[in-house]
Parts: structure tokens; sequence; C-alpha cells
């Protein structure tokens, strides 16, 4: 992508709106550093920071981080490894009932998501999948996998055929095709499919709360809750682990966002 | 319904137009076996994820519609069929007319705000400046907020004596006192919308930007050549070229934008006096609250006829961009 | 145009041996993932419990009492809290799973409800003694003339004053509407609003509405009757006079407290859960009374009870279940009680408790006196209270937003129930 004319206005510009979006974000952090988690009249900086909040989370929320991220990740490698060959052949292969397929994935974004929850509750009691981390997985993909599909069939459409000839005359295979050609154009696709699963499984709390019923597997969602209590509510470790809960995820995003590449197509196809 | 998938309609040079594979047109079972195993190893783990992790969920939820489902039934197993009963009751109360108009304000609202901000961002991030790629990752920070943090941190921002939001506009002069943006009946379904629609940026910008990225610059150089000025370049290449992307981005925002739930349960519970109650809230609170989880049930099911509507509608639009 | 130059090729070609290799192993793969779930079996000597104490320092305090009561009994307890809000949806998977704990804590409104789908044991079968508990505690616990849960302790809500403002105003702590009205009015200075309620749209406004409705003599069974469109007249009243924040209709108790901490409200309604943070404030001299009533020459505050029952339900292990009844015994021991109680700031569910209870916590005096004659809110409705609960709310949310007037919404709300 070619570069703006005066691109200091731009990034000026940028910082401004980014601000503005992100302005809850910074109140958040700022919540997190207030003493007694002052959450009326809570000054605009955090003056006299309070670290309390951080110490309890980091002491007790640790292994939890470490439970979503791993949940989190094998969702995303579970959703795209069924997802995307599912969408190229829903957008290059002509099949009668794709149509059907496609709408059926519609309708299953459409289902509350409590629904499907206490669904799989008996489902999963029953296989003793239960407090387990494939299990959660699996149920995580729910989000995941639908979308996936729908984004990169998308993404796909407009894939110029004449790049995957070239493979095919060469010999390959359809799989063989579709992973040394497709995938590394539909990057960008790809990229977008799993940052998107990443985050719904990230910030899954519906499945964390009713597949598990014992401490043993906690994603960091279901352990914020420990702060908040019937009648006493500890904001600031609520925030904390909010903000502690971020990091690796944006550690995680900004490393994906460098590898969306501008125009991945365009270069493919001279 | 066939959906082939072809290129969008494009005015790119000349593309060359691949001779026919051999033996194309060669009939025989084992073409049609093959053609099966390939969509079977492509397309199966897909189907199969999808019939068990929602076939019995949505087949349950139908059938619960018709029956007399409470607590008890859950204990005891029974759960007598009452057929219409629990949808005339939910159809016929006060509170659904208030419901489904509140959540076609608040879908509407939400997709046009989300849209509108969504693609403005997406455009405005296109071309590269310095901290670009920086300020782009940071778009999805909203998204990583687990939803029960980020309604407190709304919930105080709004407060209508303590919020910051009120204290700048009181200290400004803006206003004379606090608005009072969740308390209100006039006020809390627009501030709830606002509120949606931060969270759904991201989404919006995200997968507009990854769209756009997929838009030659060939294109806008061509474009460029035969005099097409920033709004022209819009309307007849990145429109264009951004469709397939567009519907997509629309229709799964008005699908998730009409099960949304926490953020309103977190914000408001509903109220003030149902002044932000919707469909999903309602059959929420019909199921957890009240436990009449037939009439959840139903209007859950409701709410899935209207989401199949826009389903309908994007199938529909997708066929017409086939046809093209 | 169409598939001429793409989708037959693929059909063509042979798929890859590799390719159908790859496809097969990951089929049993998946099979392996699934059977590495952990197991729900507990030995026969422990047991399982449920209970909603998911934050400090409650959890320790009932945790610490039920390891005791589980030691003298011999057993050993797997515990699990989780969050208030997802208790009875926890309940119900596991009860239609058949997975029930071996003890359950509920939060007191809920018992009937459950009781009445017969997954709880009576505890006259269970030989729990049931004596000498408040009348409250009993009509919550009880359902077709059999107890299936008893609260150790208990709580209530009363009006807090910040001792200072009333000072420096020269007002007295009201013990009338018409008091709390002109007091509420003349506290309401600068940023800071006289009084702060709970009225939002869930259980938690019906709960501090419902000492009003019942100390004015409203029934919970004829939610239209005038007694309780006066009570809910007073809420209106001062909400509409701008002696207490709109923002009522939005907050939960803890939101009140904090404002009453961060001096934006003179007077709250609360309950002794708020004591020990509000011990910790500095500067904060606060003072209790019970929550004033219309006409106290023929009116006496009635206190809505709050609280948790700890019931045993009936998972056909008999073995198991006598185990429980043995922990829950000690557990609602005197002794227990009066431990629980001195440390969370509840008053023990016994009246004849009281005064030694009061020797250890001499601040919780009011809360006390309220219990002694507080009312289960589900002793009339039993489990068709929730239904009525959510009417309340609604009225109260209609008149507090000046949608309706008080009669008014009540009508409208009354079509609900």
């Amino acid at each position: 992508m070619n570069t703006v004319r005066r691109p200091w206005l731009h990034t000026a510009a940028g910082i401004v709106v980014i601000a503005v979006l992100l302005f809850p974000i910074y109140w958040m952090v700022n919540a997190s550093l207030q003493p007694n988690g002052a959450t009326v009249d809570t000054t605009w900086l955090p003056l006299h920071p309070d670290l309390t909040g951080y110490r309890t989370a980091l002491a007790e929320q640790g292994g939890n981080l470490v439970t979503s991220l791993v949940v989190a990740l094998g969702s995303v490698a579970l959703s795209l490894l069924i997802a995307v060959p599912a969408a190229y052949a829903l957008a290059q292969f002509r099949l009668r009932w794709a149509g059907w397929v496609l709408f059926g994935i519609l309708i299953s974004q459409m289902i509350p998501g409590i629904v499907i929850a206490n669904a799989l509750y008996g489902a999963y009691a029953d296989l003793g999948l239960l407090n387990s981390i494939p299990g959660l997985i699996l149920a995580d993909s729910t989000a995941g996998i639908p979308f996936a599909i729908l984004i990169c069939r998308a993404f796909m459409q407009s894939l110029p055929p004449a790049v995957v000839e070239a493979a095919l005359v060469d010999g390959a295979g359809p799989v063989r095709a579709f992973v040394s050609v497709v995938l590394p154009i539909s990057r960008n696709a790809l990229i977008t499919a799993g940052l998107f699963t990443f985050l719904f499984t990230w910030s899954d709390f519906l499945f964390a709360l009713t597949l598990t019923t014992t401490e043993d597997v906690r994603p960091v969602t279901l352990g914020i809750y420990n702060y908040l209590g019937a009648y006493v509510n500890d904001w600031s470790a609520v925030m904390a682990t909010a903000v502690l809960a971020s990091v690796p995820a944006i550690v995680l995003l900004v490393v994906a966002q460098k590898y969306v590449a501008a125009g991945a197509t365009g270069g493919a196809v001279k | 319904m066939s959906s082939t998938a072809t290129t969008t309609s494009t005015t790119a040079p000349a593309r060359s137009r691949p001779a026919p594979a051999a033996g194309r047109n060669r009939p025989g079972a084992a073409r049609a076996r093959h053609r099966r195993l390939v969509a079977t190893l492509f397309l199966g783990p897909a189907v199969v994820y999808l019939l068990l992790f929602y076939g019995y969920p949505v087949v349950q939820n139908v059938v619960m519609g018709f029956q007399h489902y409470t607590i008890s039934t859950f204990f005891t197993g029974e759960a007598p069929w009452v057929g219409l009963d629990n949808y005339r009751e939910v159809l016929g109360s006060p509170l659904f007319r208030t419901a489904l108009l509140n959540t076609f304000l608040f879908t509407v609202g939400s997709i046009v705000g989300q849209f509108a901000l969504g693609l403005g961002i997406a455009l405005f991030f296109r071309r590269r400046f310095p901290l670009s790629g920086l300020l782009r990752s940071l778009i999805l920070l909203p998204w990583l907020i687990p939803l029960i943090a980020a309604s407190a941190v709304w919930k105080w921002l709004l407060d209508t004596e303590s919020g910051a939001i009120n204290r700048v506009l009181v200290g400004t002069g803006l206003v004379d006192t606090g608005v009072p943006w969740l308390s209100s009946t006039s006020l809390a379904l627009g501030t709830v919308i606002a509120v949606n629609v931060w969270i759904g940026i991201p989404f919006n910008a995200v997968i507009l930007h990854g769209g756009l990225q997929g838009i030659p610059d060939e294109l806008y150089e061509a474009g460029a050549l035969d005099g097409a000025t920033r709004g022209r370049a819009f309307r007849h290449i990145t429109w264009p070229m951004l469709r397939p992307v567009v519907t997509v981005v629309l229709v799964l925002g008005v699908v998730y934008t009409l099960k949304v739930l926490d953020i309103i349960l977190g914000l408001t519970g509903g109220g003030p006096a149902n002044a932000t109650q919707t469909l999903a809230t309602q059959s929420y609170q019909l199921s957890f609250t009240t436990f009449d989880f037939g009439q959840g049930a139903a209007v859950s099911n409701i709410l899935i006829v209207i989401s199949l509507v826009f389903a309908a509608v994007y199938l529909r639009l997708n066929r017409r961009a086939v046809d093209e | 145009m169409g598939g001429a130059s793409r989708d037959p090729a693929w059909y063509d070609r042979p798929v890859s041996r590799r390719a159908v290799t790859t496809a097969g192993l990951l089929a049993p793969l998946a099979a392996l993932l699934a059977g590495c779930g952990s197991s729900a079996s507990a030995g026969p000597r422990t047991l399982r419990v449920l209970d909603t104490y998911t934050n400090e320092p409650d959890r320790s305090f009932i945790g610490k009492r039920l390891e005791e009561a589980a030691r003298r009994a011999g057993v050993s307890l797997e515990r699990v809290s989780v969050s208030g809000d997802s208790l009875i949806q926890r309940v119900l998977q596991q009860g239609s799973s058949g997975t029930l704990p071996d003890i359950l804590m509920l939060d007191n409104p809920n018992l009937q409800q459950i009781a009445a789908t017969t997954a709880l044991r009576p505890f006259d079968e269970l030989g729990i003694p049931t004596e000498g508990y408040a009348d409250g505690v009993l009509a919550a616990g009880t359902h077709g003339g059999r107890v299936y849960g008893l609260a150790p302790n208990v709580n209530t809500i009363a009006l807090f004053y910040d001792v200072r403002a009333l000072d420096e105003a020269g007002v007295e702590p009201p013990t009338t509407w018409d008091e709390l009205r002109a007091a509420a009015g003349e506290l309401t200075q600068g940023s800071r609003y006289g009084l702060a309620f709970c009225g939002n749209a869930t259980y938690e406004g019906t709960w501090q509405y419902l000492p009003f409705f019942w100390s004015n003599g409203a029934d919970e069974r004829e939610i239209t009757s005038p007694e309780a469109a006066a009570a809910l007249g007073l809420l209106a009243d001062v909400v509409g006079a701008g002696h207490a924040s709109s923002s009522v209709l939005n907050w939960s108790q803890a939101d009140v407290k904090d404002q009453f901490v961060a001096g934006r409200a003179a007077m709250m309604v609360n309950g002794p859960w708020q004591i020990p943070e509000l011990e910790t404030i500095e500067g904060l001299e606060y003072g209790v009374v019970p929550l004033p009533v219309r006409d106290p020459r023929t009116q006496e505050p009635v206190a809505p009870l709050g609280g948790e029952v700890w019931t045993v339900p009936a998972t056909g292990d008999r073995a198991k279940e006598r185990l429980a009844a043995a922990v829950l015994t000690d557990f609602l021991s005197d002794d227990s009680q009066l431990t629980l109680g001195e440390q969370r700031f509840t008053v023990p569910g016994k009246p004849a408790l009281a005064g030694e209870y009061l020797r250890r916590r001499p601040e919780m005096e009011t809360f006390v006196d309220l219990i002694e004659n507080a009312r289960a809110r589900t002793g009339l409705l039993g489990d068709e209270w929730p239904t009525t609960a959510t009417a309340l709310y609604t009225g109260l949310q209609l008149a507090l937003s000046g949608q309706a007037s008080p009669a008014e919404a009540l009508q409208e709300a009354g079509e609900y129930v």
C-alpha cells in the first residue's frame, strides 16, 4: 500500500480516534489502580496507584490465564482445521447442496448460547468431558467454526481461479493444491478468522461456567467471579484481572496483525 | 440451491481464460465418486461438528417451546405438552410488543452505527502511515475485556452524578446536571445501543479492513488513469469488490446483535421499566428469573425465526451476486 | 463464465493417499481426546458441597466452619462455589443429570421451588433438629409442612445514616415516613442526596421495597392494594423530589454502599454485610435504625428475611445423606451460629442466642431486633413467589421512573402475575 501525503496528520488523527475508542479501557486500568476500588468519584488519573488488586490477581489467576490461553489456542487450531477446507469447498466447488450447508451454518449462529450450553452439559456429563480442556476447546469452537467458515468463504469467493489452475496443471492433487496454493493466498482470511475465534474463546464465559464443576479447569473469565460476591465486590481485583487477561491477547494480536499483509491476491495474479 | 462461487464483477485487466482441463467432460461413476470423496474430505468434519453441537440443541429448543417446562421438569423429567399455549401467552403479553420494538430499534441502531464507524475506520487505516500497524491492532482491545468488566466500567462512566462522561459534560457547561443515561426511560435504549456499537466496531473494522486489503492496487491505478476521484473510486471499485465481505458482516452482525444479552443485563437489567427489554433478555428472564422455560424457549424460537428471515435475505443477495 | 475453468478439474484429480491417511488418523485422535475428561465421582466418605460464597472473607469463614463440621462427622468435603446468579442454573443442570451435591446451599426465597420438585430430603427424615428458629426462618424453609432447609445466620435491611451529616443539618434519624421525606429533603445538599436505595430491575429492588410494603400492611397476594401503592408512593416521592438520585433505578445494593461511602448519600437502605467495609473507612461515623413506618402508633417495622439456607438433596445415596445430615447438624449448631454470626455480621437464626450474640457484636442490635419478626418472602406464596417478585420490581421501576403513578404502576405490574 502506498503511504499517504502528510503522514503525521494521519497518525495524529489515528491516535485521537483510537484514544476515544479506547477510553473505557483506560478507565478500566485506572480503576484497577484505585485504592479500595473506589468506583464513585474516581480521579481522572491514578495519582496514588494501589497495586493490591494486581497482587491478588497475579497470585490467584496465573493458572487460570494459562488455562484460558491453552483453550483459546486449541480452539483456534481446531476451528481453522475444520472450517477452512469447508469454506474453500463452499466457495469454489460447485455443490448442489452447498446452499443448505450454508443455511445450516447461518441458523447455527442464531441459537442463543445458553441453549447450547445447557444441551452440552447433559452430553458432557455423560461422556465425562466436564472439567476438561479438550471439552472446552470443542465447545468454544461452536463460536469459531461457523464464523470462520462464513468469513473465509467470503474471502475465498474472490480468489482468482488462474492461481489454482496453475497448480493443478503442474500435477498437484486437490489437497496439495489447497495446502500449497490456496492457504498462502488466503492468509488474510485465515488470520482474521483465527483472530476472532481466539477472541470469542478468550472472552467466553458461558461455556466456562456451564462445563466446569470444579476448580481444576477454570478459565480466567470465570476466575474473575471470585471477586464478585453476593454482597461485596472487589472491583480493583476484577479490573486488575481483566487488565492482566488482556496482556497475552494483546501480544498475540499485535503479532498477528503484522502478518495481515497488503495486496495478498494482487501479487499472486501477476 | 447451488452456490457457485465466481469472481465478483470486475473491471480488471483481462484475465486469461485457462484452457479447459483435459478429461473434464468424461462421464462415469468414478468421476462422481471422486467428486464426492473430495467434497466429503473438505466439508465432512465441519458438517459432522455442526450437526453434533447444534443439531440437538436446536431440536430440543423447538420442542421445549411446545411444553410446559418448569424447574420440576429438570428433576422429574415431566414436561406436559401444551401445544401453542406458550406462544399464545408470550405473544399476547404487552411486554412482547415492547420487547419486539426495542429489539428492532436496538438491532437497526447497532448495525448502522457499527458498520458506518467500522467502515470509516477501515478506510482510514487502509493506507500506511507511521504507527498505523500498532493502532490497527489496538482496535481489537474492546473485545479482550471480559464483558462483566466492560459493563461495569460503562456503568461507572455513564453514572448520572459521578460518571466521567457527565463530569465532562457538566464541567464544560454543555449541560446543567448530569444526563440520566441509564436511568431515563427515554435515553436508556439509545445509551445501550451506543455501548453495543462500541463493542461492535472492532468486529466490523477488522473484517472490512481485511476485505479492503484484498482489493488489488492495480484496480485503483487503472481507475486513477481513467480519472476516478476518491468518491467515484469508492463507488465503482471499492464497494463492488467489497460486496461479499460486506454482506457477510452485515448478516452476521444482525444475527449476533439479535442475540445480545450480557451487555444489556449488565448495564440495565432490561430496565428502567422495560425500556431496554429485548426479545433476547425477555427469553432469558422468562427462563431463569421466573423459571418458565417453555415460554423462554418460545421467545427464543421467535427470535430464531426473525434471524432466519435475514439469513434468507443473505442467501438471496448471495445468489444475485453469483448471477451477475 | 460459470464452472468451466475450475470445478471438474478438482474432482478429476485423485485424492492423494497422504491426505486420506491424515484424515483417517485424526478421527481416532478426536475420539481419544474425548475420553480425557475428569470423572466426578467422590469417595464414600467424601461429600460434595455447592454454595455461592465465591469471595473472601465469607469463603474462608464458611469453609473453615464446614471443614470443622466435616471432621467431627468423619468425612472430607469437596466444595465448589459459584456466583449467586448462576446457582439455580447449576442446580437445574445437576438435577437433570442426577449429579446434585450432597450438601446444597440455596438463597432462602428459592427453597420452596426446589423443595416442590422433590429434589430435597426433609429434615425430619434426616434427624436434623429444627427447634428454636425464628418464625421467618422456619417459614422460608418449610414446604408442605415439612422443613427442607435452615439458615444458621440471617440478615435483613435497615437505614444507615451518616452521623456527622445528620448532626450538621440538625436532623434526627427518621422513624416515620413523613420524617423520612423531610430528612431526605434537608440532607440533600450540593452533590449529596438525602437518601440512596436500590430500586433496580432485579429481585434486589423488590427486596428493598418489601419493608415499606409490608409495614404498611400490604399483602403480596394482592399487590394492587392502596397500602402497596402508598408504600411505593413514598419511594417515588423521594426520587421525584430529587432527594434520591434517579440512578436508584440502576444501582445494586453494592452501588448504594459505594455512594454512601463516597459521601454522595446521607442515608442508605442496606444490610449488615456492609459493616466490615464501613468500619474500614476513615472518618466515617455511621448509625443504624430500623426503616421508618408510616404510623408508629399502629405499625411496626417488618423486615424481609435474607440469608442462605442449607439443604440435603435427595441423591438416593442414603449413607451419604446421613453423613450430610451429621455435617449440617453441626454446621447449624448454636456454637456455629454464634461464630459465623460474629465473623460475618449476620444474625443467628435462633432468637435465643440473641443475648450472647449481642455481647459479642453490640453494633448489630438493630438487626437482631428486626430478625425476631422478620418475614420470609416465600411465606405466603411458596413457589409462586418469583412471578410476584418480578411484578413488584416492574411496578417499582414504572413508578420511580415517573412512567406511571404508584397505583397505576402496580395495576400494570399486576397484569404479569
